[in-house]
């Protein structure tokens, strides 16, 4: 009975099998309780003598020993082929855990905080024709830099500046050795340059002097003619003064321009936040375009949708490739009512829809626009509505709490995606609009709802649309790029993305790590540890490219980075341990142990004691034996 | 409702490493500023079996009410543990009532049930509130919330002493809910939780919660059932529970516009109406009740921000020089902080005796119940009627012998 149990598979492989319990299977008690003959006894003698050399438990043992090999086996723990066993046993309940990099996690978190990320960015100011000692010029510009910088929670900038005083025949440069302003060649841009009207054309001309490749920001100021400045859709900008001004007031709204619009991206603290990017945890973007036909009864309108994709979206999914793996996909709804009220208005002649209610807008029962099956489960979908007003609520405009009417006639909603209210020419009283089955919108219309949906998707990256940045030194006008965000703006983007991404990875994986070491039963699966080496590899790739200024590509791997940390953490792999409690272990398996650790037990008691009646026989036989001789 | 006795108390003494372990995970930053996003609400009924129809009415009933407040069906997990309106007993084939009046056809329109039957397992609804899916998991079948989600966690079921039973064979421990809790916090997948829970001893469910922003509820305190409120000799069963009958009826005078506060929606339970008492455990949850909506947990109110200008990438393309615009909207319109308003303003007298009312009928054991619940230390007794169980059992195998 006792060999039954010690040579059936190790305990454990039966705990982790239910249906397997039964192979313990205690053979009956009587079998144990027939006591051996004298000539038995003797034979008993000879194996207990020879029983080191038997090591094997299958050694052949004549049926009438049994329950002396009952015996002999009795101390599992003194049993030579249990010892040799354990080795086995202990592999069979080993739990497999691929190792995890810890210390790479702990000091890949502790780098982050200790150091902040530092982004290196260069600035170069060049005065054309006139100012003071460049020396001068250097020390006046950093300090107002420096009075503007605030300091950034995790992620700064480590700036340097150079200024150029261009004097048409040679340069007076500060500092004398820069690397980044020695490529400039003097003479290169004059006054002459800026006095067209064309910003776009001066924009040119300035990146063909610059060179788009050099990755400096870069800030002319230019005396004489018209007050004007502008920022180009490149790195660069222009400042044209008048000839009585001061260099002082030149020096301030420099220094503003460089901080509050090339560091920061001309937005303003805290309208939406870091943590707000709505960028999906793998680093992906769904841009989900909905035209929805409020009552198809009145109208239907369909849309060339595929044309404006490629005009418009194409760009830009281009040019914000490094910050987001963005995809597009459109659909057309019908019978998608709004869910709140609007009122008539007569002097505006159209109903009005007060943007106090505008979170009651969206019918999210009846606007069925998560219908994606590309995204997958960690990506983020925004969703973008055209929403068609039914002949009932037409023309619908949306009014502003100071009773202006809205301009854009759309609102968004922070990590949701934007909603554009389009009326559709037929309800206009003066057009002899005869709508048919089937309309379709027109493309001039179109591109501007567009324009506005571009809007709307940089308002969620955080950017302003307006062409004017409003600085407390005055205004700089910006030029809009065809991309949707100009090279300034998506270096911005970049650097932010680069920064939160790290340090999610970092939180992330320092999360894991955590988990996992709290946890010593739970199996760790290869794929997990192949992520996580791979997330801290992509994180040291992107935090490398961060410092030597490669901006896109430190954004592009820092996201694969957080993927692989976001893929790790949430491996379905790991719930399945950390849900499984040794309470429930207990109470599945107690059942099946607690009535054969019974049998064990009292079956361990009665050799016991019988072991003891057998040696007390033995010892008088021996005696009786002993004694005639 | 019925009482299971646990025997836990045992168990824990050996429980307590591995758990302890668990529970140690750290919190690392939060994010304390975060703004509002999206309203998320996961509605969980854990029953099987006919009689338990209630449950069920229970939980679509909650479904209809966060849906008609503005959440959508894509941001509701509804877990219906077995299919009562296809039920071969269900004089009404296709149709699940929560009041005898049989006014209000639960399962009518756009039921949209996430996890059904034997999908909803304690595995199952802890991978959604984790997020640990497999890859080809669908994303209607995802908790995809975020650090700015507000989420409604509503369970009814049969339960005891900090467990909830689901499909009748499992159980989810309060330790296992507040392990689940605490992974999401620490991803960033709430802002703030409110966990409503309509069970017997609902409020020992609560017991080992510690994350911050997790406001909870529960039907009635440790060693109370929750009653259901009224039969249905149509139906034949119990058709809705007396917590959310009275939460329903609450809602039932509110629209999406209403900003009821949440300490009214808590003060107008009423025991003697309950026959147990709702004890609700604000933990670390901050802000007060008071100043609380119902809204944040029970409807959604969107975030919006008018847009100002269009990106003019297209029409400036060919036209060179251009002026500013001058006549900015500057202001970013944010919807109003919505003051709520007392609706409730009644005080009353909070424990109130469930026993000796025809509340009784509930439970079908109830008499069995009532003797154990009078016994001062049910677990102590349940534990020494195991160890009493040892030698007899020893006695019996010395006898077969």
């Amino acid at each position: 009975m006792i060999i039954a149990f010690h040579e059936s598979t190790p305990l454990v492989d039966n705990l982790s099998n239910p249906l397997r319990a039964d192979k313990i299977s205690p053979t009956r008690a009587n079998d144990a309780i027939r006591l051996p003959t004298s000539a038995e006894q003797k034979k008993v003698q000879k194996l207990l003598q020879q029983w080191p050399k038997s090591l094997k438990l299958t050694t052949p043992i004549p049926p009438n020993c049994r329950t002396v090999v009952v015996k002999q086996h009795f101390d599992p723990i003194l049993n030579p082929t249990s010892i040799r066993s354990f080795p086995f046993l202990w592999k069979s309940v080993d739990i497999y855990r691929s190792p995890l990099p810890f210390r790479e996690i702990d000091s890949l978190s502790t780098q982050l905080r200790s150091d902040n990320l530092l982004f290196p960015l260069h600035f170069h100011a060049i005065f054309v024709g006139f100012g003071p000692d460049p020396d001068q010029l250097h020390r006046s510009i950093l300090s107002e830099i420096t009075k503007l910088t605030s300091e950034n929670s995790k992620c700064s900038s480590n700036y340097t500046l150079s200024v150029t005083l261009d004097l048409g025949s040679r340069c007076l440069r500060s500092p004398t050795s820069s690397p980044h302003s020695s490529s400039y060649r003097c003479g290169s841009i004059t006054a002459t340059d800026f006095v067209q009207n064309d910003d776009v054309a001066v924009d040119e001309r300035l990146a063909s002097v610059f060179g788009r490749k050099t990755k400096e920001y870069s800030v002319a100021v230019v005396k004489g003619g018209s007050e004007r400045a502008v920022v180009g859709k490149h790195r660069h900008a222009w400042m044209v003064v008048d000839d009585g001004s001061e260099v002082e007031a030149a020096v301030v709204k420099v220094a503003e321009l460089l901080v509050k619009v090339f560091i920061n991206g001309g937005r303003d603290e805290g309208s939406i936040r870091n943590e707000f990017m709505p960028v999906g945890a793998d680093g992906k973007i769904v841009l989900s375009f909905n035209l929805l036909n409020a009552d198809p009864l009145d109208w239907v309108y369909d849309w060339d949708f595929e044309k404006i994709d490629d005009a418009l979206l194409a760009p830009m999914i281009e040019a914000l490739g490094p910050v987001a793996n963005i995809s597009v996909e459109s659909q057309v709804l019908y019978h998608t009512p709004k869910a709140s009220f609007s009122y008539w208005n007569q002097k505006l002649e159209s109903y009005v829809f007060s943007t106090r209610d505008l979170p009651f807008f969206v019918n999210s029962n009846e606007w069925h626009l998560d219908t994606s099956i590309a995204a997958g489960g960690r990506s983020k979908i925004l969703q973008f509505a055209v929403y068609v007003p039914s002949a009932k609520e037409c023309p619908l405009l949306l009014q502003l709490p100071n009773g202006v009417m809205s301009k854009t006639n759309g609102f968004t909603s922070p990590m949701w995606g934007g909603v554009i209210v389009w009326n559709p020419q037929g309800c206009l009283k003066d057009s002899e609009f005869e709508p048919s089955a089937k309309n379709i919108i027109p493309m001039q219309d179109l591109e501007n709802m567009f324009e506005v949906f571009i809007g709307q998707l940089r308002q969620l990256f955080g950017f302003k649309s307006a062409n004017v940045y409003a600085g407390a030194s005055g205004d700089w006008n910006l030029l809009p790029s065809e991309r949707g965000f100009t090279e300034w703006e998506l270096e911005v983007l970049s650097r932010q993305q680069a920064c939160f991404n790290l340090h999610s990875c970092a939180t992330t994986l320092g999360s894991l790590s955590r988990l996992v070491q709290s946890l010593p039963r739970m199996i760790i699966m290869d794929e997990i540890g192949k992520q996580v080496k791979f997330s801290l590899e992509a994180a040291k790739l992107a935090l490398s490219n961060a410092s030597s200024g490669v901006y896109e590509s430190s954004a592009a791997s820092s996201s694969q980075a957080r993927s692989l940390a976001e893929d790790a953490f949430f491996h379905p792999s790991i719930m399945s341990v950390s849900y499984y409690s040794f309470e429930h272990c207990f109470a599945v398996y107690s059942p099946f142990f607690l009535p054969v650790s019974m049998h064990v037990v009292l079956a361990a008691l009665r050799e016991l004691r019988r072991y003891k009646q057998e040696k007390a026989k033995y010892l008088v036989w021996k005696a009786k034996a002993n004694t005639p001789s | 409702m019925e009482t299971f006795n646990n025997p836990k108390p045992v168990l824990h003494l050996l429980l307590l490493p591995c758990l302890l372990l668990y529970s140690s995970i750290a919190f690392s930053s939060s994010v304390e500023a975060a703004m509002h996003t999206n309203n998320w609400a996961v509605l969980v009924c854990t029953s099987r079996f006919w009689f338990n129809y209630r449950h069920m009415a229970n939980t679509l009933s909650l479904y209809r009410t966060v849906k008609r407040l503005g959440i959508p069906d894509e941001r509701i997990i509804l877990m219906l543990a077995d299919d009562m309106a296809c039920n071969t007993r269900n004089k009404y084939p296709a149709q699940v009532f929560n009041n005898e009046n049989h006014r209000l056809n639960l399962y009518g329109d756009n039921v949209e049930v996430d996890y059904r039957g034997y999908e909803v397992t304690v595995e199952n609804f802890l991978r959604v509130l984790t997020g640990r899916h497999e890859t080809a998991v669908p994303r209607s079948k995802r908790l995809l919330s975020d650090e700015g989600s507000h989420i409604l966690l509503y369970m009814t079921g049969h339960g005891g002493d900090e467990f909830l039973k689901f499909q009748d064979s499992e159980e989810l421990q309060s330790h296992d809910l507040a392990d689940a809790v605490k992974q999401m916090k620490e991803k960033h997948r709430f802002k703030e939780l409110l966990i409503m829970v309509d069970t017997c001893q609902a409020a020992t469910l609560f017991n080992q919660l510690q994350s911050p922003g997790v406001l909870a509820i529960g039907s009635s305190m440790k060693g109370e059932n929750s009653y259901s409120h009224h039969l249905d000799s149509d139906v034949g069963v119990s058709v809705v529970d007396r917590f959310t009958y009275y939460t329903l009826a609450f809602f039932e005078r509110l629209n999406i516009y209403d900003n009821a506060s949440l300490s009214s929606l808590f003060s107008s339970y009423n025991p003697s109406w309950l026959m147990s008492t709702a004890y609700y455990r604000k933990g670390v949850y901050k802000r007060s009740l008071e100043e609380v909506p119902v809204t944040t947990f029970f409807g959604s109110v969107m975030e919006t921000i008018h847009t100002d200008a269009a990106y003019k990438a297209l029409s400036r393309r060919n036209s060179g020089k251009f002026e500013a615009q001058t006549s900015l909207d500057q202001s970013v319109h944010h919807s109003e902080r919505r003051t709520p308003v007392k609706v409730n303003d009644r005080d009353e007298t909070h424990n109130i005796n469930p026993e000796g009312q025809e509340g009784a009928s509930k439970c079908p054991w109830s008499t069995f119940c009532n003797k154990f619940l009078k016994a001062e230390n049910v677990d102590s007794l349940v534990n020494y009627g195991l160890v009493a169980m040892v030698p007899f059992l020893m006695i019996s195998m010395w006898l077969v012998r």
